[in-house]
């Protein structure tokens, strides 16, 4: 029998589009602060619930698995660094909960060092932002330096304490007088809206005792309350404009579960929080009438400036005998190169130190390439395990480049023949200018440490990877340069909102979600007033 | 060596036929709504030719019964492996991944051959070889592997597959270290900067 097709329609105040990590921000927000009525539309479904870890982290351990099976909408997938996850709760239900702030310096870049782009907002504007985001979510961190680590208020909650092994490691790194101090983690360590207390399980890929915050948490408490609408399965396609004016009126979308049947949403406001990919993708593929090259796109700015940082890394031997294994999934952090006060040449970075077992695993062949059995493994173990091996990372500084793209690509559709996004990231000239003086003085500082502590650079390692992906959407003051203001308004429509990861001008260099969801939560006060 | 050479090929004999059982899917460990697509018929490793490896390979410090425990515990991971599993997403690139085919059915037939080698060629099953003589056959099928103990499914060999489900395992950690380590053992909070204790009994 053929089906007949059908529209279910959708009427909200608020239509947020996405499940993530910065719509949880925005959904709760506004339910808190308004009677506004909100719909929450997800392409992907729910994924495993808290009483299903358990065992998906087991699965996990053993062999690999994705502890949230089926997250993902299949064919809905673009070419270049984005995630896969599709789902209630989007890329933050594998996230592992790392929450530094950007530095204050990150914007204003331009003016302190003549390089890159300084941000519309300071980090003084952000930074209730980042207190209430630190709050929803349940943050234990330990106050660093003021100097590097500026804030307002103290952390919700105590750090995560540390391991034998991250002790030892700070006594080595405060005796080369570089301060370290813990990593803030979306981890509780008090029990934190009814959620459990750490129980270092080492898998926070997946949190078996829901001490880690996943925006999944809030949404339960949401629909509970009866504050949201939650739309799952629901691919959005194209936002339509208004005929007579540049607002948003409905958007257009499909049940991923059952394509011939379409839903049209119908909103005062839309938020797209469809992170870093999907949320310019959508503004792209909505083109048409009086915005032929995308909706938002006077300028031709929606898709550009796409940023993230690289990195460099090492591999540090030192003369002391740690036992890692427990809590390997706490570091230490230094912001002091992240705010390093005048500089000849730029170079700005963080520092992120980790135990590491690398060069003291088991393995099959010895150093003569001999195949080692029974005993012998352990024996040659054993003898590699006397010393210790300390990893560490700096996150640094990319600046962004016009051309560093995410376009529409007509070669890759999915099942409707919607084009696929293509993510074609590039470092300004700024930047690879800099790139050797990076590397060598990056390098040069983890020389210097391990040789504080008697100890050697085993190997060094790059990455041109632009992790914690954002831009797209920038914001900024001047229409011409950017996609949204500085509360991310789109420009063009007056009642758009893009939020979190997309509307970054630069990703500095500490972990991004936390600053993607200040902003969100900075951009829900402004859609708030619009609701009141 | 004990027994005779009949003895050994009635037991070989035996065994042999025990290796090409199967048993039905249900036995997998599949779990939950709609994840019975794919299910193969589960191959079963001849315990006896397993256990002969074990004592090959892994190592005597941890007796004959920590040995037995380390083959059982992979048993157990072995019969609970699904083939061609959604696997954790890498991060930043795009498309989703699946493990490989079942490695079982190749597995069950190297431990086959293994016994039909050493009856070749010793004239006696896996397990009254002398432990000296299994590595030597093993010598040349593990040559190729990964020398650093990678996913053990993805072990060509499973004799390796073995050694890479203990070495990753808690048990052959704190083995090494000598100390109640206990990786990804959920735990609270208290005593977390506390030096991991030392394991009863063991030389320093």
């Amino acid at each position: 029998m053929r089906r007949v097709a059908q529209t279910r329609v959708v009427e909200s105040d608020v239509c947020i589009i996405g499940a993530g990590i910065s719509a949880a921000m925005v959904a709760e927000r506004l339910a808190e602060r308004t009677q506004a009525s909100i719909a929450v539309v997800e392409a992907g479904r729910r994924t495993a619930g808290l009483a299903e870890r358990a065992r998906t982290r087991d699965r996990m351990l053993a062999y690999g698995e994705n502890p949230y099976p089926g997250d993902h909408v299949a064919g809905q997938i673009g070419t270049g660094a984005m995630y896969n996850s599709m789902a209630v709760g989007g890329a933050a239900m594998h996230w592992g909960g790392a929450v530094p702030r950007y530095s204050p310096e990150d914007f204003r870049v331009r003016s302190l060092y003549g390089v890159g782009f300084d941000w519309p907002i300071a980090f003084d504007d952000l930074e209730p932002y980042y207190q209430e985001a630190e709050e929803r979510m349940g943050v234990a961190g330990e106050q660093g330096p003021p100097e590097y680590d500026p804030r307002s208020k103290p952390y919700p909650m105590p750090p995560l304490p540390l391991s034998y092994n991250l002790r030892r490691m700070r006594e080595w790194t405060d005796a080369a007088g570089i301060p370290f101090w813990t990593q803030p983690w979306a981890r509780n360590t008090e029990p934190y809206q009814g959620r459990n207390v750490c129980q270092r399980c080492d898998s926070c890929y997946v949190c078996p005792t829901g001490a880690k915050y996943t925006p999944d948490f809030a949404f339960d408490r949401l629909l509970a309350d009866g504050r949201v609408d939650l739309v799952p399965q629901t691919l959005v396609r194209r936002l339509v404009l208004n005929a007579d004016s540049d607002r948003i009126e409905s958007a257009q979308a499909v049940r991923t579960d059952s394509p011939e049947e379409t839903v049209e949403i119908r909103a005062g406001t839309f938020v797209i929080a469809c992170g870093h990919a999907w949320s310019a993708h959508l503004l792209l593929n909505s083109a048409g009438g009086r915005f032929p090259t995308g909706l938002a796109n006077r300028t031709g700015n929606v898709g550009r400036y796409m940023t993230g940082h690289w990195f460099a890394s090492g591999f540090i031997e030192l003369p002391m005998q740690l036992f890692p294994g427990i809590f390997v999934n706490n570091s230490l952090l230094s912001h002091r190169f992240a705010s390093p006060g005048p500089l000849d040449r730029y170079l700005r970075h963080d520092l992120r130190l980790w135990e590491s077992d690398v060069g003291r695993a088991p393995r099959l062949r010895g150093d003569d390439r001999r195949t080692l059995w029974g005993d012998e493994i352990v024996s040659d173990w054993r003898a590699r395990t006397q010393a210790a091996t300390a990893r560490i990372r700096a996150y640094y500084d990319v600046i962004p480049d016009r051309e560093s793209r995410l376009t529409l690509d007509p070669s890759r559709t999915n099942s409707l023949g919607d084009p696929m996004p293509r993510l074609g990231f590039r470092a300004a000239q700024a930047t690879l200018d800099l790139e050797r003086h990076t590397h060598d003085a990056i390098e040069s500082r983890f020389r210097e440490l391990a040789r504080s502590g008697g100890g050697k650079v085993m190997r060094t390692q790059r990455s041109q990877l632009f992790e914690h992906p954002g831009g797209g959407c920038r914001m900024g003051d001047d229409p011409a340069t950017s996609v949204v203001d500085r509360w991310s308004r789109a420009h063009d429509h007056e009642n758009l909102f893009v939020v979190g990861a997309p509307t970054i001008v630069s990703s500095g260099c500490a972990n991004g979600t936390l600053t993607f969801c200040a902003l969100s939560l900075m951009a829900a006060e402004e859609i708030g007033r619009g609701l009141r | 060596m004990s027994g005779g050479v009949a003895g050994s090929r009635r037991a070989f004999l035996k065994r042999s036929a025990a290796v090409v059982a199967t048993a039905s899917a249900g036995a997998c460990g599949r779990r939950g709504e709609g994840e019975g697509e794919g299910a193969t018929a589960q191959v079963v490793l001849p315990g006896e030719t397993l256990r002969a490896v074990g004592k090959a390979v892994l190592p005597g410090e941890l007796g004959a019964d920590g040995t037995e425990r380390a083959v059982a515990a992979f048993e157990r991971w072995a019969a609970d492996l699904e083939p061609v599993a959604e696997l954790r997403h890498s991060y930043l690139v795009p498309g989703v991944r699946y493990s490989g085919p079942d490695p079982r059915p190749g597995w069950a037939a190297q431990l086959q051959g293994l016994e039909t080698e050493c009856m070749k060629r010793h004239g006696t099953s896996l397990a009254e070889a002398e432990i000296g003589q299994r590595r030597e056959m093993l010598a040349g099928r593990v040559q190729e592997a990964r020398g650093d103990f990678g996913p053990p499914a993805e072990a060509g060999h499973v004799a390796v597959a073995l050694m890479a489900h203990f070495y990753r395992s808690a048990v052959a950690r704190d083995l090494c270290y000598r100390r109640a380590i206990g990786q990804e053992q959920c735990r609270g909070l208290a005593g977390a900067g506390d030096e991991p204790a030392a394991l009863a009994g063991a030389a320093a």
